[in-house]
């Protein structure tokens, strides 16, 4: 365990979030992965606005001009001569990479987001309840989700994405949500139950069994609360998890349909003209690994900055 | 904590690397795309497409089939590996007569199956008797149809007999268009006699069968109630003159061939048709071994009970894996027979196939493996093969219902697609009409429709989608849910997206694309459960304009459209019975354009056949319908006789 | 898919109490569990599959009405589902899974068998190269904390987490096939042979990582703990140490790790052999799935949870032997 100096910080009295603030800004590596999460998220969202202004084309314009409609190298124009207007090159249809790279990162991280917070709803509930009602009925629940935990029931999800395709575009994202949501629940309930396991039998707890608070009050207001660290932590960790889920379910096919495109599907698309453009794949797989990278390190460092005694090394 | 410096300095190595591989693939081999070495042993790689849905020649009608049963099966003739035109294979030579009614093989005497068992007219004409046996379900049996009754049999038909005058009704009686062949200009020189004999076909030893091939064809009806009921609707007099006759089934003993010995084989013709030799490579017409099959049926071409006629027998077959056939000892040429072993990978994705050719692990691909959009980098290489090809791509309209059935709609759709442009995007020629150019040396084209999006608006508002002042109102139209149907594959879409923007673009109007899976669609597309237009394309099963014309000339089928037109397919069949090459090729001209007319299609581009030769395969040319005789094949280890480039095509 | 996070999973393990049962009744239990868990994943499969549009003949050609009235019957369909529903599970209870739809002619039990081989040979390799490399490189960054062993392999494992296995796959076919010619970029040559190389590279690059994070993080603390000081204090050499006592506590994480491994080497397989075009179970599963093929999806996935549950009773009590700490008295 670090020292902490005793500065003036110790007599103003810290919250428990400001320490771990404080700590996780110490993690240099932390510091990197949270800059560049922030970097990418924000050219993620204003950069295909941006570039439509003023370049003039989106994701999916195909160039007018025929003798356009082909892969371009980074920098490179018609003719083979140096050219700023596409850093990343085109694809196949001469749309513009980084804009597609841009907007797949949009849909990389909505989904991310929103299928993580489905995954924090069903498993915050369903650990706390497990772990509050104890017994019989955690056992039940807990053998569940042992049982599901051990299955690849990715295998179930891709099942459902490929028989029971959404017609419309928001509902193929709705069903993306659920179905990234439902993968990814079962650590979080695991982890909430542990948490709540250990703090129900504590004093707070009692007193408002005493004083008559219901018991979904109980676990909501009053439990799950406390237990928001590690739940927090966990939910940084799940993002990337989803993102990758999202993006391997694209690649496949399943995820986002054209003209929606997400960092998995300009994978697949990549994929196919490796021999030739392999620019096309290497823009997309480097950004998103960056994402992923970046991610990792700063879960890895909240988790350090949340939880100094479980701090190993 | 893990220190920022090393952290650095491992992803920048790892982005260096990155960097540098993608630089090592620009810049190295320039010439060839990528390795080439040969291989070791005397064998090819080849890919001939997606798994084999049956080895059996006369089953299926795919190429990916095509490509591997040439190399089990001889026929009478096979493809000239670089014209593509019949040369002798099994037959020495053939004679047609003066009418066309008869075409005689003479069969070369060495001929064997690969369990040593010679091969016969007998067994010509147990193959094509088998291949039009309904229940044996070939796809690709239409092609025999020419001969005197096969389509009869094929399609369980009835001849009419009367019992008491023990005689059949014969067609001519009935059918107003009957036989007229009395032309006695020179032989077709459509499909040309290698060796040209006497003309004296009909002097052979004449037998009973003969006899009755040379009568005057007899009437067939319908073997269905319900389709027997319909034609008797049509023409009551037949009607009339069917009371008191019995039905009798048209049998495989009336389908026109005929062993007159044991090496000489003759074909009777319902009617002429001066492509039929061109057919004669076809798998369809290839020798199969009848006591095989009699003893093994659905399973006589499993690996341990096949017996083949080709250059090549099986060896083995690795469900979507591979097939390999190695030389077959008894083959009649196998003194000239190159390759010991042939690979077949059964792969349908280009990418894979690409990356494996690239790599080392393919000498060579089949037809349309390099995906247009690599052409910029590919087509200077020295081991791509292009030539024009036997094959268009075109849109079908559902002419039957929905706002396609109004031909205005059909032919103001066709207008506003600038063909030349979709062409260029994807350096391939631009298709007005139907025939693709280039191929049929002589054939009047005719025009089809130019582009010119203002009629199109004008069409379209005649056809009822216009606003007040009569203009053309893109929103009408929108709201009748035309749509574009495509099933998915790398170049259908993009060429779906370019034409949807030219829509766009041309008319103000958008049309959706629906994108089904392959399954969906197919179902779709054949029941024309749609509204607008679905993608499709079509390769010449044979060298002869009829190939691509014969798509419409039944309403089912090939057809996909629904349009059917008697003045079409009798212009064509009359155009089948003239003797003259080129007035043949002119009404049949006529025919198209009258189909041109009716616009149930819009033609899109014709093809190039854009595959990848490694250089030391020798033998196989880009022919225009890329499928090789195996025989002629050899790896060259020499690399000063190496192809840089594409191979010599002259004679 | 999760990432599996070895702290937590030791304080919030629920459900083992393993200290507190005989051995033949906890094995029991969990065999009896096995049941009916296929059962549901079976009749949830089956569900999705008749629940989805379009169905399995539909093909090039319109079927006359005549003909696909006789493929229904053939295939059972014209009865009620629930008597369909019946007859799947009687068949499944006596393994036998029926005929393909789409692949003519071959039973799914005999697609099993061929493609099998060929994702065993991939993912026994994938995890093999995991446990060498990962533990040797996690040993010796714990051995060496902090060192620029340590930041090095510590930092190509968390590459190895985030960069996708379908951008590492391509990019090393990229690498070592289109540009050097070592390995064949797709294809399966059989077992052994240089075409399993860049496929059970790709699939381990994301094992090899966690093994090395756990063995990194669990030989740390073994390490530290008592009785490897007392093993010090014996006098024993390091290397002594380090293999006969840390080892076997410093693995516990990594065998733990063994049965969520399987599951996520499945699913990390079906883009592999994709992108390799391997005929193994994880290609003919998406196939099935996008051809609507019901028996071969249902076979696949009761195939692959009857291992998966298997697999991972074993790997519970290879974790009751090796950690001196549990014991089933």
């Amino acid at each position: 365990m670090k020292d902490h100096p005793a500065t003036s910080e110790a007599i103003e009295g810290t919250s428990l979030w400001r320490d771990a603030w404080r700590r996780l800004l110490k993690n240099r590596l932390a510091v990197f992965g949270m800059v560049i999460v922030i970097v990418i998220a924000l050219a993620s969202i204003v950069g295909p606005t941006l570039i439509s202004k003023t370049a003039g084309y989106s994701y999916d314009s195909i160039p007018r001009d025929s003798n356009l409609i082909k892969s371009f190298a980074p920098f490179t124009g018609a003719g083979g001569k140096f050219s700023w207007a596409h850093p990343m090159g085109t694809d196949n249809a001469g749309r513009d990479i980084l804009a597609r790279v841009l907007s797949g990162g949009q849909i990389s991280l909505i989904v991310a987001l929103i299928a993580t917070l489905v995954s924090l709803l069903i498993g915050v509930s369903y650990g706390a309840v497990a772990g509050y009602v104890g017994g019989k009925i955690d056992d039940l629940m807990m053998r569940i989700v042992d049982v599901l935990y051990s299955l690849p029931y990715v295998i179930i999800v891709i099942v459902l994405l490929a028989l029971l395709p959404a017609k419309t575009p928001v509902g193929q994202l709705a069903e993306l949500f659920f179905a990234l949501g439902a993968v990814s629940w079962l650590t979080m309930a695991r982890i909430v139950r542990g948490q709540i396991m250990s703090l129900k039998n504590q004093e707070f707890v009692l007193a408002a069994r005493a004083t008559g608070v219901s018991t979904p009050n109980i676990i909501f207001r009053h439990l799950v609360p406390n237990a928001l660290g590690p739940v927090i932590v966990y939910a940084t960790l799940t993002i990337p998890t989803v993102m990758l889920s999202e993006a391997f379910l694209s690649f496949l096919g399943l995820g986002v349909r054209p003209p929606r495109v997400s960092w998995g599907s300009l994978a697949a698309e990549g994929a196919q003209n490796l021999a030739v453009y392999p620019w096309q794949l290497i823009f997309p797989g480097l950004t998103m690994a960056l994402m992923l990278f970046s991610l990792n390190f700063l879960g890895d460092g909240l988790r350090d900055a949340l939880d100094p005694q479980m701090k190993k090394g | 904590m893990w220190d920022s410096r090393s952290r650095f300095a491992t992803t920048l190595i790892i982005i260096g690397c990155l960097v540098a591989a993608g630089c090592l693939v620009s810049a190295r081999n320039k010439s060839f795309f990528g390795q080439t070495d040969p291989p070791r042993e005397n064998i090819l790689r080849y890919v001939s497409g997606s798994e084999p849905e049956s080895i059996d020649p006369q089953i299926p009608n795919n190429q990916n089939e095509a490509r591997i049963s040439l190399a089990l099966f001889e026929g009478l003739a096979e493809y000239d590996p670089k014209t593509s035109e019949p040369v002798p294979a099994l037959a020495e030579r053939w004679e047609v007569n003066k009418d066309w009614s008869e075409v005689v093989f003479y069969l070369r005497r060495d001929g064997r199956f690969s369990n040593g068992d010679p091969i016969t007219a007998r067994d010509f004409v147990y193959t094509i008797r088998r291949g039009l046996t309904p229940e044996v379900g070939s796809r690709s049996a239409s092609l025999a149809y020419p001969i005197k009754y096969a389509q009869a049999f094929n399609e369980g038909g009835v001849f009419v007999y009367d019992p008491a005058a023990k005689t059949f009704l014969l067609e001519k009686d009935f059918v107003e268009n009957a036989d007229q062949a009395k032309a006695v200009a020179p032989i077709s020189s459509a499909s040309p006699d290698k060796n040209p004999a006497p003309p004296a076909a009909n002097a052979l030893a004449d037998s009973e069968f003969h006899r009755f091939m040379q009568e005057p064809a007899r009437l067939v009806l319908p073997g269905s109630e319900k389709a027997r009921k319909a034609a008797l609707e049509a023409n009551p007099k037949i009607k009339a003159a069917i009371t008191g006759k019995q039905f009798v089934p048209v049998k495989a003993d009336d389908v026109g061939v005929e062993a007159v010995d044991d090496y000489m084989f003759r074909i009777s013709l319902m009617q002429p048709a001066p492509y039929f030799i061109s057919m004669m490579p076809h798998q369809f017409f290839r020798a199969v071994h009848q006591k095989t099959i009699e003893k093994f049926g659905n399973r006589w071409t499993d690996t341990n009970n096949i017996v083949t006629s080709g250059a090549f027998k099986l060896d083995s077959w690795n469900h979507y894996d591979r097939i390999v056939v190695s030389r077959n000892p008894h083959y009649w040429d196998a003194a000239n027979v190159h390759l010991d072993k042939i690979i077949f990978y059964l792969l349908d994705s280009n990418t894979t196939m690409l990356s494996l050719y690239k790599s080392g692990g393919l000498d060579a691909t089949y037809n349309h493996t390099v995906p247009s959009a690599w052409l910029d980098v590919i087509g200077p290489m020295k081991d791509f093969m292009d030539a024009s090809e036997a094959a268009i791509d075109y849109y079908n309209f559902n002419t039957t219902s929905g706002p396609t059935k109004d031909v205005r709609v059909r032919k103001a759709l066709n207008m506003s697609l600038d063909k030349k442009a979709l062409a260029d995007w994807r350096h391939v020629r631009p298709l007005t009409s139907i025939i693709p150019d280039g191929i049929f040396p002589g054939y009047p084209h005719p025009n089809g429709d130019p582009f010119d999006p203002e009629k199109a608006k004008r069409l379209l508002a005649e056809a009822g989608y216009r606003d007040a002042s009569g203009n053309f109102d893109p929103q009408k139209f929108e709201a009748s849910e035309i749509e574009l149907i495509v099933n998915p594959d790398s170049n259908n879409v993009p060429y779906a997206e370019f034409i949807q923007a030219q829509w766009k673009q041309n008319l103000g109007a958008t049309i959706a694309i629906r994108i089904m899976e392959n399954k969906t669609f197919f179902k779709a597309a054949t029941n024309l459960d749609y509204k607008g237009v679905s993608r499709t394309g079509w390769a010449a099963d044979y060298l002869d304009p009829f190939t691509f014309l014969s798509i419409f000339y039944t309403p089912r089928g090939s057809n996909g459209t629904g349009w059917w037109d008697p003045k079409y397919v009798e212009l064509l069949d009359r155009a089948n019975r003239m003797t003259d090459h080129q007035k043949r090729y002119e009404m049949l001209a006529q025919a198209e354009q009258i189909m041109l007319d009716a616009q149930p299609v819009i033609p899109l581009t014709v093809g190039t056949t854009r595959w990848m030769k490694k250089p030391y395969v020798k033998g196989l040319y880009p022919n225009p319908v890329t499928l090789h005789s195996w025989k002629a094949v050899y790896i060259e280890r020499d690399p000063g006789k190496w192809d840089y480039g594409m191979p010599d095509m002259s004679k | 898919m999760g990432l599996w996070n070895a702290r937590y999973e030791q304080v919030t393990e629920p459900g083992r109490h393993l200290t507190n049962q005989p051995m033949a009744r906890f094995i029991i239990r969990r065999v009896v569990v096995i049941i009916p868990m296929l059962f549901i994943v079976i009749s949830l499969t089956w569900a999705l599959v008749r629940l989805a549009p379009g169905n399995f003949y539909s093909g090039e050609k319109k079927l006359a009405v005549g003909v696909e009235a006789n493929l229904r019957e053939k295939y059972g369909l014209d009865k009620p589902w629930y008597v369909q529903y019946g007859k799947v599970l009687k068949n499944i209870a006596r393994l036998d899974f029926g005929t393909s739809l789409k692949y003519e002619g071959q039973s799914v039990n005999q697609i099993l068998w061929r493609a099998l081989p060929v994702s065993a040979a991939l993912g026994v390799s994938a995890y093999i190269i995991a446990l060498i490399v990962g533990i040797v490189a996690g040993t010796f960054s714990a051995l060496k904390p902090y060192s620029w062993i340590d930041y090095s392999s510590m930092t190509l494992a968390m590459l190895g987490i985030s960069i996708p296995n379908f951008v590492l796959g391509p990019l090393l076919v990229l690498l070592f096939s289109l540009t050097l010619f070592w390995f064949p970029p797709a294809l399966w040559d059989g077992f052994p042979s240089r075409s399993l190389v860049l496929p059970a590279l790709t699939l381990a690059a994301i094992y090899i990582a966690y093994v090395a994070r756990l063995t990194r993080s669990g030989m740390l603390e073994i390490m530290r703990s008592d009785y490897i000081r007392t093993a010090r204090a014996k006098g024993l050499s390091e290397g002594q140490v380090v293999m006969r006592h840390a080892m076997r506590g410093g693995l516990l994480p990594v065998v733990s790790f063994s049965g969520p491994a399987l599951a996520f080497l499945i699913t990390g397989t079906v883009v592999v052999e994709k992108v390799f075009a391997l005929p193994g179970l994880g290609n003919y599963f998406i196939n099935a799935c996008f051809n609507r093929d019901e028996p071969l999806i249902i076979g696949i996935v009761a195939f692959i949870a009857i291992t998966v549950l298997v697999f991972n009773l074993l790997v519970d009590i290879a974790y009751g032997f090796i950690d001196p700490r549990i014991r089933y008295a």
